[in-house]
């Protein structure tokens, strides 16, 4: 199956939606071989199952192909310790406006916060974008973009023309991390950009480690 | 890839509203058409003939099919003009303004749809043209005794702008720069930077290529062209309107992290294309390499009689990404051994005030191996700096086939000396920050 039929295939389930809810991006990335955080989507109006099959401790975000930004809405619990706090925290979460439900995951172990996105430029058409991520990313802007669809090679030079980049390759005593692992997620965001079909992908945060990344945060809508 | 030679080099030229007397801007293009190596035909119907050349009603009426027609017409009487050149030229340079710019797309649009349909190639519209000096080539409406032009060179110049053409055209001369090509090709409803690009990787007369755009059409297109290019020669681009009017408040942080100019120049990285800080670094760039080849290396040396224009060459040096790396211990000895104790060896290597010509030279020579690139800081007001620096320093060039530049200053025989060293290929500054922003354009990736 080809890059291009995969994303007809996920444009299809997803009938007109312009944008994409979370856990539903995930496993459309999880398609190409990009890991994400084990968890389960609780429907609005579904009741959780108990016990949980996901290892605590869990984290809990409000789903809702509406919603721009998650935190700045209340609509994430971090660090859920037992079946209590999941409870009342996907109630707490199920109020929130314009959901659609609840996307419960395993709590990820931190990591090196990077960006992974894609988007359609009047002038170059898809490009693909890597940078220092999480909650600056806006005020850092610590990024640098490329034309979509990229090799490896080009890739880790996308890495490398970022400050947070340097990062990656060892910093102040610390261990390099992996970098093939990110290298390998450009590869494929730009690969899904250069179909034309797709307007913008967000992975943010990715948690890069010093073997493996995993992306937390997924955000993609059509064209 | 077309073929630009009937456009650079015409061998027939028509002038669509041509004038009698320099008062009008017709007579200003025609009067420079006597220069051109070829056939001239004035069309206006008014006349049987303008400047001495016969003149004809319309372009229909000429006993040959032109390489070049040059209109200058009112926006609305274009499109038939253009209709009428079918099968009469092979490039129609539209001179007049009231196209795109002014907000009037449907007309301009009309006229590409004209052009596609009388196969004849635009330039334009709304642009000033054209200079060869090769070919006695020029379609600028600019009177001459408003604007000399600069003399024949290894430099091309492409620009969107024609206020920034005419700036950069005297700006070059000033510098002794000459030119090989200058082309402003205005709205670019045909011709393009990427066709004009494609054409210069060619063009033996050019050495390097500067570029000034505000927007590019098609951007993988640009690019692409622009990476062609600058596998052969060097290419160096100005990118205005660089400011984050943001993007419409964007789903995504990439939608609002991809401003169109921090995508610009990233793509321009990632495509090896150098790109100019600002007008003054185009200029800089455009001497340093119409002087010299770029070599490949990030390490240079500093070597000045003035401690503090020392300094300041060493942070620009830092911001630029060279390599400032310290005299290595044989060659301190060397120079610990030639010099006074109180001549600061290191790098950069100061001369002091106290210096003597020939210390110049017993530098190069000690550092010659060690490093790629080379900045000479030369400040006249001590009597010790003399005219013979410049002999050492194009010697020392000769023999090293590495990048120098120089930082003349403090008046006396400044002027003297920057003329000498000009002259062997040397370029000179009139700040250490420029001499060193120069000679990072002379170390970019190598040749």
């Amino acid at each position: 199956m080809t890059i291009r039929d995969k994303v007809q295939d996920f444009l299809q389930s997803q009938e007109d939606r312009e944008l994409f809810r979370e856990h539903e991006v995930k496993e459309f990335l999880r398609g190409f071989g990009i890991n994400t955080p084990r968890g389960m989507f609780v429907p609005s109006g579904t009741a959780i199952p108990s016990p949980v099959s996901l290892s605590y401790p869990l984290v809990a975000k409000v789903v809702s192909s509406g919603i721009s930004s998650k935190s700045d809405v209340g609509g994430v619990r971090l660090g859920i310790g037992n079946g209590d706090e999941l409870r009342s925290a996907v109630t707490e979460l199920s109020l929130v406006e314009n959901g659609e439900g609840v996307l419960v995951e395993e709590m990820a172990r931190p990591g090196f916060e990077v960006i992974v996105g894609g988007t359609s430029d009047i002038t170059f058409g898809p490009i693909v974008m890597f940078g220092l991520g999480g909650f600056f990313v806006e005020l850092f802007r610590d990024v640098s973009f490329a034309l979509a669809p990229v090799t490896h090679e080009q890739a880790v030079w996308l890495v490398d023309e970022t400050k947070g980049g340097k990062v990656l390759k060892g910093f102040r005593g610390k261990p390099p991390l992996d970098i093939d692992a990110i290298a390998d997620i450009i590869v494929t965001v730009s690969e899904v950009m250069a179909t034309g079909l797709i307007r913008t992908i967000d992975l943010n945060p990715v948690a890069l480690y010093l073997s493996g990344a995993l992306v937390l945060d997924a955000k993609m809508s059509r064209l | 890839m077309t073929n630009l030679d009937s456009l650079f080099y015409p061998k027939s030229v028509a002038l669509i509203g041509a004038s009698a007397t320099e008062e009008k801007l017709g007579g200003i293009v025609l009067k420079n058409l006597l220069g051109l190596k070829g056939r001239v035909y004035p069309v206006n119907p008014l006349y049987p003939e303008l400047m001495g050349l016969k003149a004809y009603p319309s372009i229909r009426d000429l006993p040959e099919t032109v390489d070049l027609s040059i209109v200058m017409r009112p926006a609305v009487e274009v499109p038939e003009i253009l209709r009428q050149h079918a099968g009469k030229a092979r490039f129609a340079l539209i001179v007049s303004a009231g196209f795109a710019e002014i907000g009037a797309s449907g007309l301009q649009e009309e006229l590409a749809q004209i052009g596609r349909d009388a196969g004849v190639r635009l330039v334009g519209p709304n642009c000033l043209g054209i200079y060869n000096p090769c070919h006695g080539l020029d379609t600028m409406f600019l009177p001459h005794t408003r604007l000399k032009k600069p003399g024949k060179g290894n430099v091309a110049i492409i620009s969107q702008s024609g206020a920034i053409v005419i700036s950069l055209l005297d700006a070059v001369r000033r510098a002794n720069i000459g030119v090989s090509k200058v082309i402003n090709y205005g709205n670019a409803v045909d011709l393009d930077a990427s066709d004009v690009y494609e054409y210069l990787a060619g063009d033996p007369e050019t050495r390097v290529v500067i570029s000034y755009l505000e927007s590019v059409g098609n951007g993988r297109r640009f690019i692409e062209a622009a990476r062609l290019l600058g596998d052969v020669k060097p290419l160096v681009v100005l990118k205005a309107g660089k400011g984050t009017c943001g993007q419409k408040a964007a789903y995504s942080h990439t939608g609002r992290l991809a401003g169109s100019y921090e995508v610009f120049r990233s793509i321009l990285k990632e495509f090896r294309v150098r790109e100019a800080a600002d007008y003054d670094s185009l200029l800089d760039a455009a001497k340093a390499l119409s002087c010299q080849r770029p070599t490949p290396g990030k390490r240079v040396c500093i070597i000045t009689n003035g401690g503090g224009s020392g300094v300041l060459a060493t942070d620009e040096c830092m911001r630029a990404g060279l390599d400032v790396a310290p005299l290595p211990e044989p060659v301190k000895k060397i120079l610990d051994s030639s010099f006074p104790p109180f001549y600061v060896v290191g790098n950069p290597i100061d001369l002091t005030g106290q210096v003597r010509t020939e210390d110049y030279r017993v530098a190069l020579d000690a550092v010659r191996q060690t490093y790629d690139g080379f900045i000479i800081i030369a400040l006249t007001g001590v009597a010790g700096v003399t005219l013979k620096l410049a002999e050492i320093v194009r010697d020392f060039r000769t023999e090293a086939c590495k990048p120098v530049v120089a930082h003349i200053a403090q008046g006396g025989i400044s002027g003297k000396l920057t003329t000498l060293l000009e002259k062997s290929k040397i370029p000179v500054f009139p700040s250490p920050e420029r001499a060193v922003r120069a000679l990072a354009m002379l170390l970019r990736d190598g040749g």
